[in-house]
Order: C-alpha cells, then structure tokens, then sequence
C-alpha cells in the first residue's frame, strides 16, 4: 500500500520530466527529417529516413564556424570577466574590513534587481560612441562583472575558517599568497561551476546582442537562430532544429561534464 | 602596511566598481535624464518636455494596454515559475524516496538551452495548424485555438517557454531551501506524529521563508525580462501589443520606433516597480529573519 | 503494562547502512519505567538503536516491541513516544510555549488540559519567564529545558533522549542531570538515555547498555559494569582514570609478570598456564612506602597530581610498564621508589585473545 502511494507521488514528476525532455528530443529528430517528413510524420521520434540534408542546407548558407566563433569567444570573454571581477571583490569583502562594506555588498547585490532596459539604450550610445556596434567586444563589454558570481565566491569563501588566515598572518605569508596559494584552490569546484554558468548563459543570450550585432557576420548563434524564425508563420523548422540542435551540444556537453558542480553552484546561490 | 590595508580592498573592488559605474549607475542617471525629452536617439537636439513622458506612461491607452499585460505576467509568472516548483520540490523533499537526485538532473537540462531554442521548439510545438499538439488536438475532436490571435493566450504560451526553462533552475534553489531544515526538526514532527500537511504548513513553510521570497522575487524580476527572448522571437509583442510588457514595450520604442523618451520614461517606471521589490528582497532575506 | 509506561523489547535487531552492519542481531529488554542508558563511543550504533526504537529509522531486520506490539501499529496519537534530541531540534519559527504546546494542539488536546499542562511543566523548568521567547532568543541550557519540556508535555509512555546534555555547559550539566533525574522519578515514564559520557551514565541509570561497534557489550546495573565488567573493552570505557592493564602469565596457582609474581590466585583454580591480561582499577591498587608482602612490586614515581580529595601518582614499573593508581595519603615525590600490591578480589583477568573476563565464563 504504501509502495502504490509512494508511486502516486512519482506521477507528476515523470510528467515533468517528460515535458521537460520531449521537446528537446523531438527537436533533434526533426532536424534529421526532411521538410516533407517532418510534416507527414508529425508525432514519430525516430525519422523514416534520417537524412543530413538540413545540416549540408544550413552549411551552405551559413557560415557556421565564424558563428561558432563568434559566439564562443563573446562568452569566453564575458566568462573571464566575471571571474576576474568577482573573486576579487569577493576576496575584498570576505578579508577586509572598509567603510560602508555592508552598503556598498548591498548596492552589488541590487544590481541583481536592475532591468536591463533601464541601462540599454545609454549602454548602446556608449557602445556605439566605441565603434563597436557589430563586435562582440561590445556586446561583452558592458557585461564583464555579475553579481551572482560575487555572492557565491563570497559564500565559499566563508566557509574557510577565520583562524587559517590568522595563522597565515601570524606566519607572514603574503597576501597574494595567499589568495594564489591558499583561496584560489579552495574556490575551484565553485570557480568551475560558476564559470561554467557564465559561459553557458553568455552562449544564450539573446537580448543585448540583438542590439549591438546587426551585420550577419557578427551574429551569434542565438542570432543566427532567430533570422530562421519567422513570427509570420511558414519558418522552415526542421532547418531551425539542426541549428538548434548544433548549439545545444555546447552547454550539454559542459552540463554533462560539470553536472555536479553546476547544480551545487545554484544551491549556493540562493542560500543565505 | 597599515595603509595598505586600507587601500587594497578597494583596489580589488576596483574592476567591478568601474565597469557598474559606467555601464550601470551613469545610466541609470541618464535615462532618467532621457525621460523628460523627446528624442529620436539620433537626432542632435533634444526637446525639454517635462513630465509629459510620464504621464503618456499612465494616460496612452498603448501603454495602459502594456501595464494591465505585464501585471497579468507577473501573476502567471507567479503560478507557473514560483508556486508549480515549490509544490514540485516539497513532493521531492518529503514525499518521495528515491530519484531525488534524477529529477534535480533532468529537470535542470532545459535550462541549459537559448531561450530562442525554446521559443522555436514551441512554436512548432503549439503551431495551431501544423503542430503536433494542434494535431493531437484534431485527432481528438478538438481544435487548438489559434493563440497567435490572442493577446492573453499569446502571453500564456510565452510564460510556458519561459516557465519551461527557468522551472529547473527555481526548483533546485527551492530544494535546496528545503534541503537546509535540519533533519531532526523533521523527526522530531514524526516522533509527535504530525501529519505531513500540517508540519509543511506549521513549520517548514515558515523556516524556508526567507530563500522562497527570493525565488519569487527572482521570479518576477527575471521572469519579465526572460518573456522578452520569446516575445521578439514568436509574436513581437502582438496581436496590437496583446502580448507585449513593460520590458519590451520599453524596446520597441527605444530602437523600433526610436521614441528614446517614452522608453526612458519606461524604463523608470519599470525600475520604481523593481525597487519595490528589492526593498522587499533586502527585508525578507538580505536582512535575515531573526530565527535563522 | 501501566498507563504512564511501556516495556520495549529489541528482537535481534541487525541494521545495514550500504553493506555495512551497524547494528548486529541486538537484543534488548527495557522493563516498564526503567531508565535504560545506552553508553558507548561515538560511531557504536547507540543513536541508531535509539532511532530504531523511535520509528526513525527503519530495520533492516529483527523487530521493535512497545508493549509487545509493533510500534507501527500502535495509535497514531504521540503519545507513545517522546524524544529529545542532541541539538533539540526545537521548531523555529514558534515561541517556547508554541513549541510545547504544538504536537498536543495537533492532536486535539483541550485548550484547558494543555494550559494546565504546560503552565507546569514551565512552572517545574524555570521556563515561565521565556514562554513568548524564540529559541534563537535562549542560552544552551534554556534550549535544553524546552527541548525536554516538550517531551514532557506529551506524557508519553517511553522517553528516548539522545545525548541531551551534551550542547550545554559543563557547570549545567549537572544541574540538568538532576532534573532528568527527578522527571523520572515523579512519572516513571520508560527512559532510555543515549550518551557517551560515562559519568552521565553512572548517575542516571538503573542499568546501562554498554555498545561497542553495534554490539552491546553488556547491561547490567552501574555497580555491576563497574565491578565485573564482561570485557576488556567495557572495562576500560568505564571509570577514571582508566582501569590499569597488565600483561601476565598464569602459573601453578601465580599470575606473574616479567618472572615477579604479582597475584596468588586463590578463588580460581586450573585455568589454563598461558598469557592473560590483569586489570586493576586505580583505586585498588595498594602504594606502600615499604615492602609489605612478597607480592609487593617496587615502582618509580613519574608524576604525582593532588586533586584535593585524592591524589593520582603516575607510576612506572620496570621502565616497561605505566600504571596509575589512586591514593588518598601517602607522603612521596617524584623519582621515589614505592611498593604496590595487588589484591586478587579487586582484580579481573581477561583473557589475551577474547578479551573476555575469565571469571564470567566460570559464572
């Protein structure tokens, strides 16, 4: 009896599960259907006749290395940023004690809050006054700091006893030292994970780029994904899915690598 | 040395302080400056207009249109990002026992994905003509309303994309909440042989209180930016701005219909709501509740 | 079987944590209204037996009796069991008099009947001046009180508390003692009592369980485990200092060590010549100035502390052996030379390999 009862609560979950994994599944069978099958076998997840032909199609009309490319170094450069400016402040905030500390941890914290139509359109006149409308070194630049990233460095950082660096001060060491020798291996799994994070959203992201990137050879994936989307219906899907599907295997293959750390680094995140 | 102490810190705070002060607070001061013009984004003049922005905010029934749309995707986003998670990680927490660690690694994968990615897969999904859920529909004896049409359903389809996506992400931070009330406390309910309805109602709702305003506070403040990918994507805020919000309204009349005033003012009004909510992040959970 | 009490009864109890035994093929009776303690090191299992009786922890194997019927299928109102926990567990989010009052208001306890209750219980802790206070608003031993408080409210049949006293101050501690004491006195609930703390156990217990990797080495009452403990190991984890331990060989009636003869055996007779091990309590072994016997074993004062109502000489023998022994007056200092003796009834011999106190196996 309780068995059965236990397998009731199990329902939901499956279906979630489900909803959660079908539409990905569907997608990459699709995108190995042509147009016509993808049309006549609307429900089947294994296609008649696997053909590769959306994939030769997109490479023939994109250029799907420079998109890669572009991409790729837009998140590893945001990436880098936001490690190098969180663990800094973090190391700020957890061994040093300055004015208005908590205020000034508050007022990072809070640019969690701010919209990001509130800075776009300044952010574009600035990026444009750079020259770089069209890079996505413009895109990146405004986005070298994140705040999530300085609240969970700063919570793995706590959890490193006060009196190892009061013994470390009492032997001398010195303060980068320290921080190389001491913090940084400690911070790895959250670096990993958090750094992970970053660069799979930085892969995603849609909005700011759709800003600053106009001319089809900057585009990002994201981008080059959108221009095979038409809002007036007739959009070529099993096209779109094999692009689709090619930007998928990037964060899957980090998630598959890192799942661990990933899932860690969003716990820490919300706990206070 | 001793001066060392003091500068160093700030040396460190350097980097982040710099890059918020360019591309976070100068802004933030300068579309508010914005916001009593009338500008074109391109033009070299600007007209001083006061407050008229604001008060087309609240008075231009497009906008009107786009505050009642954004209040109704803030309830959605509630249900669906925020309520539907918390149910779904108390089930995990106390009603399972096995699998936990499964369903925290399948449910998380869609957040891997572009929201562009989502936006498609969907749209093929619920296409109302040739979609397999409109084709399901049919077989059954039914018919898939064509939600395109409709400002409301639209807004529905939009918030399951985004629900799609973020779900994972709000029920691993919400389990993990759960996961942080000591495991004695729970015994000590079974020792007294609480019924589990009531010991979820009486003591870890509360005790989990502060990480689930956070989670819905996180829900609303991303989940309305999160909308915009899919908004852009399937319907660009139509039938007539049926499925548009502040955010987005905010966009197209900054760089589709280059009214950067009317955005700024936007942008403001959207900030003033967001601060709202801030102030009750820092209450609720910045803030500690005394128990902890 | 009594309204206030219930027996418990552990039928060869064996629990598994992924392919390691825990818990081997325990048996344990506790009689109605007993306090039971169960004492043991950290990691032997006694927490997990003490779950196991609470419900918390399912067994892999064997049965848990309360009042001879399985716990499962007894009513579902609380009030079989209380239990009292290491870090108290109290619930948060409610004041002191929530805290007490919860499981009883849950179960429909009348307003009046929980009011006279508690009022009491409150009145008998010292509490009633911290009843609307949150328990992240007490000190350690108020914690402590409400956490027992709690328990008490329930007027269970069986008490379980685990390690209570162990998060409070030592100054408390004994404070604490005494009200668990008194509480068990005035309603015989059944208690059974999980500590490490041997002195803890000396003092509250009717009997102690003595546990050492999932096994119960021995129960008996204090003066018994103390007195003629079942094994080495049981003798060892009881009393300070520790019981001394000596390496000896029996011969025709004579345990000796190193040639010397130390012990004429006179209450047991043929066992067989080999290796034993001699335990001797400090405060049994005899310090003399002079040679007083033949069996008195010259030794070399290393260390000598005075604790006031006795004093602890740390003693070396033969530059081989550390022996510590218990005195109340006796005039030496420190690289002295002096006697000792050890007297056959005070003493308990173990067997080298099993460990086990020969005697007991003749008994």
């Amino acid at each position: 009896m309780n068995r059965k009862k236990n397998a009731l609560w199990h329902l939901p979950l499956m279906i979630i599960g489900i909803i959660a994994l079908l539409p990905v599944v569907f997608m990459i069978s699709n995108s190995f259907k042509t147009l016509q099958e993808s049309y006549q076998s609307i429900l089947s997840l294994i296609p008649n006749k696997p053909t590769t032909i959306n994939y030769t199609t997109l490479n023939h009309q994109v250029n799907l290395a420079r998109l890669a490319w572009n991409t790729f170094f837009m998140a590893t450069l945001v990436t880098l940023g936001k490690l190098f400016t969180g663990l800094l402040a973090a190391y700020a905030f957890r061994y040093y004690q300055f004015k208005h500390k908590n205020l000034i941890y508050l007022l990072f914290v809070a640019t969690i809050f701010v919209p990001f139509t509130i800075v776009m359109i300044p952010n574009y006149l600035v990026i444009a006054k750079l020259n770089l409308l069209n890079s996505v070194i413009g895109v990146a630049l405004p986005q070298l700091c994140d705040a999530t990233g300085i609240m969970i460095f700063l919570k793995t950082m706590e959890k490193i006893p006060g009196s190892l660096f009061d013994s470390l001060k009492i032997d001398d060491i010195p303060n980068r030292r320290i921080f190389f020798n001491i913090v940084l291996p400690i911070l790895k799994p959250s670096i990993i994970s958090v750094g992970a994070m970053f660069f799979i959203n930085s892969w995603n992201e849609y909005v700011w780029p759709t800003l600053i990137l106009k001319d089809k050879s900057s585009f990002t994936l994201p981008l080059a994904l959108q221009n095979y989307i038409s809002s007036e219906g007739g959009t070529n899907f099993p096209l779109a899915m094999a692009l689709s599907s090619i930007m998928i295997v990037v964060p899957l293959i980090i998630y598959l690598i890192f799942q661990r750390y990933i899932l860690n680094s969003i716990s820490n995140s919300g706990l206070k | 040395m001793h001066n060392n102490k003091k500068i160093l810190p700030f040396i460190y705070l350097l980097p982040t302080g710099i890059l918020l002060t360019i591309f976070m607070v100068i802004p933030i001061i300068y579309t508010f400056y914005l916001s009593f013009f009338d500008w074109n984004l391109i033009a070299p003049t600007k007209d001083f207009v006061g407050m008229r922005n604001y008060i087309e905010v609240f008075t231009d029934p497009v906008n009107q249109k786009v505050l009642m749309n954004t209040f109704f995707y803030i309830i959605l986003l509630l249900v669906l990002n925020f309520i539907v998670p918390y149910v779904i990680s108390l089930i995990v927490k106390f009603f399972i026992k096995r699998m936990q660690g499964a369903y925290k690694i399948i449910f998380f994968i869609p957040s891997l994905f572009s929201l562009v990615v989502g936006a498609m897969i969907f749209s093929w999904l619920l296409n109302p003509v040739s979609g397999p859920v409109a084709f399901l529909f049919r077989e059954s004896g039914f018919v898939l309303p064509n939600w395109t049409n409709s400002g409301g359903l639209a807004i529905v389809v939009i918030c399951l994309i985004t629900n799609w996506k973020v779900f994972g992400y709000n029920f691993i931070l919400l389990l993990t909440g759960l996961g942080s009330i000591p495991k004695n406390i729970v015994d000590a309910t079974t020792i007294d042989r609480i019924p589990k309805w009531r010991m979820i109602w009486n003591i870890v709702l509360p005790m989990n209180k502060s990480i689930a305003i956070y989670v819905l506070i996180l829900t609303i403040v991303q989940g309305l930016q999160y909308v915009f990918t899919p908004i852009n994507v399937i319907t660009t805020g139509g039938p007539y701005y049926g499925s548009s919000n502040v955010l987005y309204h905010t966009y197209l009349n900054a760089f589709v219909l280059y009214k950067t005033g009317n955005a700024s003012a936007l942008a403001i009004t959207t900030f003033l709501i967001f601060l709202v909510l801030l102030y009750l992040e820092i209450r609720f959970v910045e803030g500690r509740s005394r128990y902890e | 079987m009594s309204d206030n009490n219930a027996t418990i009864e552990l039928k060869e109890i064996t629990k598994d944590f992924k392919n390691t035994k825990v818990i081997d093929q325990l048996n344990l009776k506790v009689a109605a209204g007993e306090f039971l303690v169960l004492l043991g090191p950290s990691g032997c299992g006694k927490s997990t037996t003490l779950r196991m009786i609470a419900g918390l922890e399912s067994v892999s194997n064997g049965e848990v009796l309360i009042d001879g019927d399985d716990l499962k299928k007894k009513a579902n109102d609380g009030h079989t069991i209380a239990m009292v926990f290491q870090d108290y567990a109290l619930y948060p989010n409610m004041t002191v008099y929530q805290n007490l009052e919860y499981a009883l208001k849950v179960h429909k306890v009348a307003k009046d009947e929980r009011q006279k209750r508690l009022e009491s219980i409150l009145e008998t802790l010292n509490l009633s001046d911290y009843r609307d206070r949150l328990p992240s608003e007490l000190s350690g031993g108020q914690k402590q009180r409400v956490a027992l408080g709690r328990g008490m409210a329930k007027k269970s049949k069986i008490f379980l508390l685990d390690e209570p006293l162990s998060n409070i101050d030592v100054q408390l501690r004994e404070k604490a003692r005494d009200e668990i004491q008194s509480l068990h006195d005035r309603n015989k609930q059944t208690i059974v009592y999980v500590t490490h703390d041997q002195l803890e156990a000396m003092a509250l217990g009717d009997r102690i369980a003595v546990m050492n990797d999932g096994i119960i080495q021995m129960v008996d009452t204090p003066e018994n485990i103390y007195k003629n403990p079942t094994n080495l190991f049981v003798a060892k984890f009881i009393g300070t200092p520790q019981i001394n331990v000596l390496p000896v060989w029996y011969q025709d009636g004579y345990l000796t060590m190193d040639e010397t003869k130390l012990v004429k055996l006179d209450r047991i007779n043929s066992i067989d010549p080999k290796d034993y091990l001699l335990g001797v309590r400090p405060e049994h072994i005899k310090v003399s100035k002079n040679s007083e016997s033949e069996f008195s074993v010259p030794t070399k004062v290393t260390k000598i502390v005075d604790y006031g109502r006795y004093i602890q000489l740390t003693l070396d023998l033969n530059g081989q052996h550390v022996i510590k022994a218990v005195t109340k007056d006796i005039d030496c200092k420190i690289d002295d030379t002096v006697f000792i003796r050890i007297d056959e009834r005070t003493s308990i011999i173990f067997d080298k390999d099993s460990q086990k106190n020969i005697y007991w196996d003749r008994v």
